[in-house]
């Protein structure tokens, strides 16, 4: 397993540093999708089954499409994003040290991590998908309700931002058709015909 | 971890990835090679492209990829939701039908606001 692990771990660096460094970014996202689909295969590694493919449709089916519409958005001109570089440096840089100071963090206190002992007991012999739900609806019950609450915030202010109603569309209503009698829409008109016998 | 439940899944990989890589090369090495400029040249209707394929479109497009992770994240909350249902009892199955609620009252939102229509 070792050697997947090595597999893995190496096409995710390298297609991190072909996402940042390739000239298309439209070729950027399509690494970024190769580096999530080989993330879910350390999952699968790491034994987190249901994780890896809720990243798989989660990250790779849907957040990776959104960022290619916003690729193809943003309308981006290479020679601007070039010019820019200078300019971000440093807030870049200052960026990627705060989260090299997290992992850091993070990856010197594992120990602590680890005794903190929060799985329940697993003597059931359950698998991982069913360790997750059975405590994420009873004893997370908050979290997981706000989880709801942020996910209609999302709904909500996508719609608020992003919907404009268009001026003279025609649209089909479906009640108004059925809605519509013979008397309101044929008129029967009886007329003399003066030059008839 | 037992992980020969995945070798099927790595044969499938291996085949997969060895036959596209196969076609790709054989095409180039077997196939015909005439190279020619005006192979490689612009063609739109016979006149060079006036701009870039990369042009703004519809806002909305995003606003249905947005909507679509929205649904697609209450499916990954639902899935572990359904299989560990025997263990979880009467308070995760109305835990999970508060967060339904909350998720329909979006989705009526979004449907009455006309979001789902396209014009």
């Amino acid at each position: 397993m070792n050697l997947f692990f090595f597999l893995f771990s190496a096409i995710i660096v390298l297609s991190a540093i072909a996402v940042i460094s390739s000239r298309n970014p439209v070729h950027s996202v399509l690494f970024l999708i190769l580096a999530f689909v080989n993330a879910a295969g350390i999952f699968v590694l790491a034994g987190a089954e249901f994780l890896a493919m809720i990243l798989l449709i989660v990250y790779v089916g849907a957040v990776a499409v959104l960022f290619l519409f916003v690729v193809m958005m943003l309308n981006i001109n290479l020679e601007e994003i070039k010019f820019q570089v200078k300019k971000y440096f440093f807030s870049g840089l200052f960026v990627g040290l705060i989260l090299l100071a997290e992992l850091f963090f993070s990856f010197s206190n594992l120990d602590l991590i680890r005794n903190k002992n929060v799985m329940v007991t697993n003597s059931k012999n359950l698998t991982n998908t069913h360790q997750i739900g059975s405590i994420i609806y009873t004893e997370y019950f908050f979290v997981f309700q706000l989880s709801g609450c942020i996910l209609l915030v999302a709904m909500i202010g996508a719609i608020v931002l992003t919907l404009r109603k268009r001026p003279g569309v025609l649209r089909q209503t479906v009640s108004k058709q059925i809605d519509r009698k013979k008397e309101d829409s044929i008129e029967i008109i009886k007329f003399k015909n003066n030059n008839a016998n | 971890m037992n992980y020969t439940e995945y070798l099927p899944i790595f044969i499938f990989i291996v085949i997969a990835f060895s036959m596209s890589l196969g076609f790709a090369l054989l095409s180039g090495f077997v196939g015909p090679n005439k190279p020619d400029k005006e192979k490689l040249s612009a063609y739109e209707c016979g006149f060079e492209p006036f701009e870039d394929a990369r042009v703004k479109f519809d806002v909305r497009f995003y606003l249905v990829a947005i909507l679509f992770i929205i649904f697609d994240l209450e499916v990954a909350f639902l899935f572990p939701w359904a299989i560990s249902l025997s263990l979880i009892g009467l308070t995760g199955y109305f835990s999970m039908m508060l967060f339904l609620l909350i998720l329909t009252v979006g989705f009526i939102y979004e449907w009455k606001k006309g979001a789902l229509d396209w014009e």
